[in-house]
């Protein structure tokens, strides 16, 4: 009975995608051609690691507003190690993710050690990281990507499935054994659960709140050089408009603000959710800024909808 | 011994002269003085009167974003959708002038209550549904600027009636103009704060609702006029920069008014507000905010790229935070 | 005599200006559980907080069995084997009973990965102890609250402790519930756990308690007593430190007033079913009863913070519709002193000026809505001064006043607006002894110049000194009235009459339903 209730948590966002999904096709069945399905996937691929790199902040009850800056930072500086210095894709990969690792620590070492709020703490180093984002690309993008990155973010396998799914993927089954198997895992959903209660049982919050910004750093990164891939460039403007997808997902998934209750296949399918309709918008030649209106009244909803559940569920176990 | 006579009987001289150059608002006036002159020494065109033109210009414009956001930080909350509602507001404002040929007045007039108008809506989102601010204006930014541009289609109203443009050319003693405005709002402002029913229950609803609320306080009301006076001061703040421009450019706040952010809480952080609500100083506000302007035409003019610009703020942010973390602590162990 | 699981010997803990413990010891043995009483402000949380490691105590030394402990956070008073319950749950809402069980095992192997089933294994055995049907593989949040508390016993016992510490156990639990813990607790004193029984509920005390131990105003005043040896009365004799004799009893002067405030049949959304009150102008009505009778939640009903949903309330005979307190106050005059003087009461990062002004500043201001500090110090520092508030300024931040002067202000407050009826809810917990007295002196010339005032209270000598006549409430439901004649004996003894009788309607009501 239990576990049924925890599988309900990713059933809901499944069924919406799924029946989005099946619904545009009816309007215009362009909608799952092969091309499509792969612009869809790509889309999917970095997406879910924008969102995921804010869920793992959720998780804990925060809120990380340098996910973007982290991202585009790591991104510019891959393209920029491999344009300028003529370092090797992979080492320049590794070493932007390692940007992506320092740059979590600082926030969550500021956060945890100081107990100051999240959302201060982030506002500046998104800033900051914004600052050496344009200082080191002087607002001009890095043009000069090698080849084999081209390729690996435009190719695709088995029909419409680009390679970079395969990362994406990867992150996904990690995060998803890290948060149920794990207990590094089980630390984060404590903290965000009942921090007074997993401090008493031998969690450290401090701990815990700086591998969780650690984990979103790696993550926004991970997002930037795929995203450096697939464009073929390394753009300064990278992660400036990745704030409301990095919330929307998350929350379409059922995420609850205050902690404790996230999940990543659910996060997966509101990703989609969103990726379908952002699709769907350019496909019926709608304005693109539409977008912004049906995210901005998804996350209002979800995020109501969230709220009432959870309230539900605490009255329900109060008879 | 009745509490009246001897609070009448403090001396107004001696002890309260050395508590005021203790607090917070004096060292940001320090700060100010110390970094001007730093930078006058670097380049005395500093205070050419170019330079004080247009830093006083940006000064009027930050001070404003910057009430804006100190007021919903009084009742506790914050609001992403600042820069949103101003260009929605400017957006409004150049439509009415340009397509409507209104009398710029008018125009004004309907900018600033569109302003409002979209902060009451934020504010009864977060009242109806007890949501926390952070996430209803999260999404109402996206909605309000996605419907914006989808009405204007993205375009620049450069239809401004040249009498507004000039009074943003204005100067007056060296000073821009537009700071006669801030200033004005910002006395407004330290009256309602401190001389009105509205101003006091909301900076109680702010610091314990609960408490509040059994005083008598109406504190969904005083969110909801927060958030409604933070709309207001936003438009405000986008019609400066409209003035400063000479058109209403959509894209005047960046990316879903996602420019102002920093702006927004760097004034009334260094200005001594508490995140939890319950405590702004307006004074404060207003000097943070100039020192902001100060901190960056002066690193502009040293030749510090724009690009570094933006970190540097991001640290001053960060400097003021833990400064402020440091200087409660210390209190605390005093006051043991 | 069976061994010693956990002891505290001549503990004392000093902070700026209080002396809340001095030379306490106490004695936990195994295989029984003992007691600790005290009125609110006895020290009680304060021994709580050195034995569960929250502070350290400045002199003295604690003992875990034989061998000296030292806490520097309660993570340490937790692997001494100090298992402690609190009133506020303290579980991870969403994980399960066994990993909430196990959440100690999972901080210290941070890697290594997770067998719900073994977990789900490892908790049945506690479970089955404690006659919890549950499926190990339950999240919590779907349980009872009585059952997330079993849970939390059972997670205690789990990790070898050596005294389980019960803070209130009962103070959310229904009269069955409360008797199926009593069961459990029993069959594990029986089975050798020590125990530590912390509850203000005589009752329940003398019920299942083997020895006691008393704190009064900081220090022992009963140690390590065999409860048999002890009547009620003889418990209440230690907490209060005198006779029950005379308590100075209060002189009415309400005898033909009008009624300013009365209640008819009145149920609301808390719970609350058919209450009838009426308080008189110059009147002083107590309302007296258990922590969890409900008083405190009838109090913010009145005042429109909850939600009533049947009956009449009248104001100056009158039926009235008090939407919110802003109604409360502003059209109806009426206030409320609340219990929780930190989150209720009071503002305390604001000066006293502002927390004192806050009911006057619709009042205060002019007709263009300008409000002077000069008028607001008109309107509140008569009071102010009434009550002997003490502050350097009227600018100082209230937090940093005593108690006693807090709470003056948080009455004052009320007094500047004029109230006609005021509900004054445990007035003087925490409070010195001078403010207290101050407070009482307060109350009676309020009632004598008119105003009607609902006293809430646990301190039964308070309310005779201070009610001219008591209600009695348990269970969200009046019970009767209690006449204030003065004889404290007398008193007591009607008015725990009327919560046993109630208590035994419920047993026989509830035996005959499921017999």
């Amino acid at each position: 009975m239990s576990r049924l209730f925890v599988q309900s948590d990713w059933v809901t966002p499944m069924v919406v995608a799924l029946s989005l999904g099946v619904l545009i096709s009816l309007f215009n069945p362009a909608f799952l051609s092969t091309f499509n399905i792969q612009v869809l996937l790509e889309a999917v691929s970095i997406n879910v690691l924008i969102a995921l790199s804010q869920m793992v902040i959720i998780a804990i009850g925060q809120m990380n507003l340098s996910v973007g800056a982290l991202g585009g930072l790591a991104a510019v500086i891959f393209a920029g190690l491999m344009e300028v210095f003529g370092i090797p894709p992979i080492l320049a990969g590794a070493m932007a993710l390692s940007v992506g690792l320092v740059g979590g620590l600082l926030n969550g070492l500021l956060i945890g050690l100081t107990g100051i709020s999240a959302f201060v703490i982030t506002l500046a180093t998104l800033s900051i990281f914004k600052g050496l984002n344009l200082a080191i690309t002087q607002a001009q993008p890095f043009y000069e990507i090698p080849d084999s990155v081209k390729l690996f973010g435009n190719s695709t396998l088995f029909g419409p499935f680009p390679v970079i799914f395969i990362p994406a993927a990867l992150v996904v089954v990690l995060l998803v054994v890290f948060f149920n198997r794990l207990p590094v895992g089980r630390w984060l959903l404590a903290v965000g659960g009942n921090a007074h209660s997993a401090e008493l049982s031998g969690i450290s919050t401090t701990k815990t709140v700086v591998i969780a910004h650690a984990i979103s750093g790696l993550l926004a990164a991970c997002a930037g050089i795929l995203l450096v891939a697939r464009l073929q460039l390394g753009q300064p403007t990278i992660g400036d408009d990745w704030l409301l997808m990095s919330f929307a997902a998350p929350i379409i998934g059922g995420a609850i603000l205050a902690g404790g209750h996230v999940s990543t296949v659910a996060t997966v399918f509101g990703v989609l959710i969103v990726a379908q309709i952002t699709q769907a918008l350019v496909l019926f030649n709608i304005d693109p800024f539409v977008v912004q209106i049906v995210l901005g009244l998804m996350i209002l909803t979800a995020v109501t909808a969230n709220q009432w559940r959870e309230l539900r569920m605490k009255h329900a176990g109060q008879e | 011994m009745s509490l009246v006579s001897s609070d009448a009987r403090k001396p107004v001289r001696g002890l309260d002269v050395k508590r005021l150059l203790l607090t917070n608002e004096f060292g940001l006036l320090l700060l100010i003085v110390v970094f001007g002159t730093l930078f006058y020494s670097v380049s005395s065109g500093f205070l050419s009167s170019f330079n004080l033109n247009s830093m006083s210009r940006a000064a009027a414009i930050n001070v404003m974003i910057g009430f804006s956001m100190m007021a919903v930080i009084a009742t506790g909350g914050l609001s992403l959708a600042v820069g949103a509602i101003g260009v929605c507001s400017a957006m409004m404002c150049g439509w009415l002038l340009q397509e409507i040929a209104l009398p710029w007045p008018l125009a004004l007039v309907a900018a600033i209550a569109t302003g409002a108008l979209l902060g009451v809506i934020n504010g009864m989102i977060e009242v109806k549904t007890r949501l926390h601010s952070f996430i209803v204006t999260l999404a109402t930014m996206s909605l309000f600027f996605g419907i914006m541009i989808f009405l204007t289609q993205a375009q620049t109203y450069r239809g401004i009636p040249a009498s507004f443009v000039s009074f943003g050319r204005m100067k007056v003693m060296g000073f821009s103009a537009t700071l006669g405005p801030t200033l004005m709002v910002a006395a407004a402002l330290i009256v309602l704060y401190n001389f009105t029913r509205v101003g006091k229950e909301m900076l109680a609803a702010g610091a314990k609702p609960q408490a509040a609320m059994l005083s008598g306080v109406r504190v969904g009301r005083m969110i909801v006029l927060a958030h409604a006076l933070s709309g207001g001061l936003a438009a405000i703040a986008a019609l400066l920069l409209v003035a400063r421009n000479g058109a209403a450019i959509p894209s005047m706040a960046g990316q879903q008014g996602q420019d102002w952010l920093l702006v927004a809480f760097l004034g009334p952080v260094l200005g001594g507000a508490v995140l939890t609500g319950g405590k702004i100083s307006v004074v404060g506000a207003f000097l943070g905010a100039v020192l902001v302007t100060v901190l960056s035409n002066g690193l502009l003019l040293m030749q510090i790229g724009d690009f570094w610009l933006q970190a540097t703020l991001g640290a001053v942010l960060l400097l003021a935070v833990l400064l402020d973390l440091a200087r409660r602590k210390f209190l605390e162990r005093r006051a043991q | 005599m069976s061994n010693i699981a956990f002891e505290a010997r001549s503990v004392s803990k000093f902070f700026p200006g209080v002396k809340a413990l001095q030379n306490v010891s106490m004695q936990m043995r195994e295989g029984s559980i003992h007691a600790l009483l005290g009125e609110n402000g006895a020290g009680k949380s304060t021994l709580i907080k050195l034995v569960t490691g929250v502070y350290r105590p400045d002199e003295g030394q604690l003992f875990a069995g034989s061998e000296p402990v030292n806490f520097t956070r309660p993570h340490d008073a937790i692997a001494a084997g100090v298992g402690v319950v609190h009133q506020e749950r303290n579980l991870i809402p969403r994980f399960s009973v066994a990993e909430n069980m196990a959440l100690s095992q999972l901080a210290n192997h941070p890697i290594t990965p997770i067998n719900y089933a073994d977990l789900n294994e490892q908790a049945k055995p506690w479970l089955d102890i404690l006659g919890l049907d549950i499926d190990p593989a339950t999240q919590v949040s779907r349980l009872s609250v009585a059952q997330m508390q079993m849970v939390e016993i059972a997670k205690a016992l789990a990790q070898q402790t050596r005294v389980l510490l019960l803070d209130e156990p009962t103070a959310s639990l229904t009269p069955m519930e409360s008797k199926a813990l009593f069961d459990v607790l029993q069959r594990l004193r029986d089975d050798g756990v020590s125990m530590l029984f912390v509850s203000h509920k005589l009752e329940e005390v003398k019920e299942i308690c083997d020895t006691v131990s008393v704190l009064r105003d900081g220090v022992n005043a009963g140690e390590n007593i065999a409860m048999e040896n002890l009547e009620r009365h003889d418990l209440i004799r230690l907490m209060i430190g005198r006779d029950e004799s005379a308590a100075k009893a209060r002189h009415s002067r309400a005898g033909g007033e009008a009624v300013a405030l009365e209640l008819i049949n009145v149920s609301t959304a808390q719970g609350h079913k058919d209450i009838n009150l009426d308080v008189k102008r110059c009147e002083i009505v107590g309302l007296y009863g258990l922590v969890g009778a409900g008083r405190t939640e009838l109090a913010k009903a009145i005042m429109g913070a909850a939600t009533i949903t049947d009956g009449e309330v009248l104001r100056d005979g009158r039926t009235v519709k008090i939407a919110n307190p802003t109604d409360a106050l502003h059209r109806h005059k009426i206030g409320y002193v609340s219990e929780n003087r930190k989150d209720e009461g009071l503002i305390l990062e604001h000066s006293v000026l502002e927390n004192a002004g806050i009911t006057i500043w619709r009042k205060s201001a002019n007709r263009l809505g300008w409000l002077t500090r000069a008028g607001v110090k008109k309107r509140t520092v008569p009071f102010l001064d009434k009550l002997a508030v003490k502050t350097p300024t009227l600018n100082q931040k209230v937090g940093n006043l005593s108690g006693g002067n807090q709470q003056k202000i948080a009455m004052a407050k009320w007094l500047a607006a004029g109230v006609e009826v005021l509900i004054v809810d445990e007035p003087t917990v925490g409070i010195d002894v001078n403010s207290k007295a101050y407070l009482h002196e307060l109350l009676h010339e309020l009632a004598n110049d008119g105003t009607a005032v609902l006293l809430i209270t646990s301190d039964l000598p308070e309310m005779i000194s201070l009610a001219d006549r008591i209600l009695v409430m348990d269970e969200f439901v009046i019970k009767g009235e209690v006449k204030n004649t003065g004889d404290y004996k007398a008193i007591s003894q009607s008015v725990m009459e009327h919560i046993h009788h109630s208590k035994d309607e419920l047993r026989r009501a509830k035996s005959a339903v499921s017999g």
